[in-house]
């Protein structure tokens, strides 16, 4: 039996199933990451794949298919959402890189050099960056979660490489911050021991 | 930089805390990327801090272990898709 032509239903349906829907996972993360609802996130990826479904025909069989479906994700979520988003002001890229060192300089300081060791660390991260404003989750969720690179990134974002820098380097950032106060609030104890945290 | 907790640095520990994200990201230059690397190699201060940034970035990359989509949602996807003619 001859295999099916890619423009023929039954052949395009297979190569829908090969290659998009194996990345729902991923979607669904990407689309959480957006909502922050998991309803609402659910609903962002049936319209993904529906959107990816019918516009099927303008995919590039063997490119990336992960990071098409990222951009058709993103689109189907700013048209999901009425109201305004809230914008935040980029400040200096470099100041966010030395407030990252600051970031270091404390937790030396306070003995929570091992902070990002510590087994239990995943929930505070995952809620860090679940409170992190946008633009800066989407970049830092596409970046260091997603793995994608910049260059990936600035295309489903749509925006240029220099601003994926910028917001993920703020993003990363604020998760250290907010990881930080975490420790101190909890009282981690961190690697120089409980004397540490006696210190001025 | 005023209130800053960190002390005055020499040139090329400042250079390794303006660009440890860059250079993690792999996104300099080989020439830069090489003379950081090479100061890391013998600085035990800055081979901490980027330690610190790289087990934060490791730390991070773990949130993709999360929990994907649920089996009840892939089965909505599918109903979606089949009423547009989908054929699986």
């Amino acid at each position: 039996m001859p295999a099916s032509s890619p423009d023929e239903p039954s052949g395009r349906d297979a190569a829908f199933a090969r290659e998009a829907l194996p990345w729902m996972d991923d979607v669904y993360r990407f689309a959480l990451s957006l909502t922050r609802d998991p309803s609402d996130a659910d609903d962002v990826v049936q319209e993904t794949y529906l959107r990816a479904y019918r516009s099927w025909h303008t995919y590039t069989p063997g490119s990336d298919c992960r990071r098409w479906l990222f951009t058709i994700c993103r689109n189907a979520f700013l048209r999901s959402v009425e109201r305004d988003r809230p914008t935040v002001g980029l400040e200096d890229v470099e100041r966010d890189v030395i407030g990252a060192g600051e970031v270091y300089a404390a937790a030396l300081e306070e003995g929570y050099t091992d902070l990002y060791a510590r087994a239990d660390i995943g929930p505070a991260i995952e809620r860090a960056v679940r409170e992190l404003p946008e633009p800066f989750r989407a970049t830092l969720v596409l970046v260091d979660v997603e793995d994608q690179s910049y260059e990936s990134a600035a295309e489903i974002l749509g925006v240029p490489i220099g601003t994926i820098r910028s917001r993920l380097f703020r993003g990363r950032r604020l998760v250290q911050e907010r990881l930080l106060a975490h420790a101190r609030d909890l009282g981690v104890v961190g690697d120089r021991g409980p004397e540490a945290r006696e210190t001025p | 930089m005023s209130g800053s907790k960190i002390p005055p640095l020499p040139p090329e520990c400042l250079e390794v805390l303006k660009h440890v994200w860059d250079y993690l990201d792999d996104q300099l230059t080989d020439e830069t990327t090489e003379r950081l690397r090479a100061h890391i190699a013998e600085c035990q201060g800055c081979f901490q801090y980027k330690s610190f940034q790289e087990n934060f970035l490791e730390a991070v990359s773990t949130l993709r272990l999360r929990p994907g989509a649920s089996p009840e949602l892939r089965e909505k996807v599918l109903g979606t898709l089949r009423t547009e003619g989908f054929a699986r």
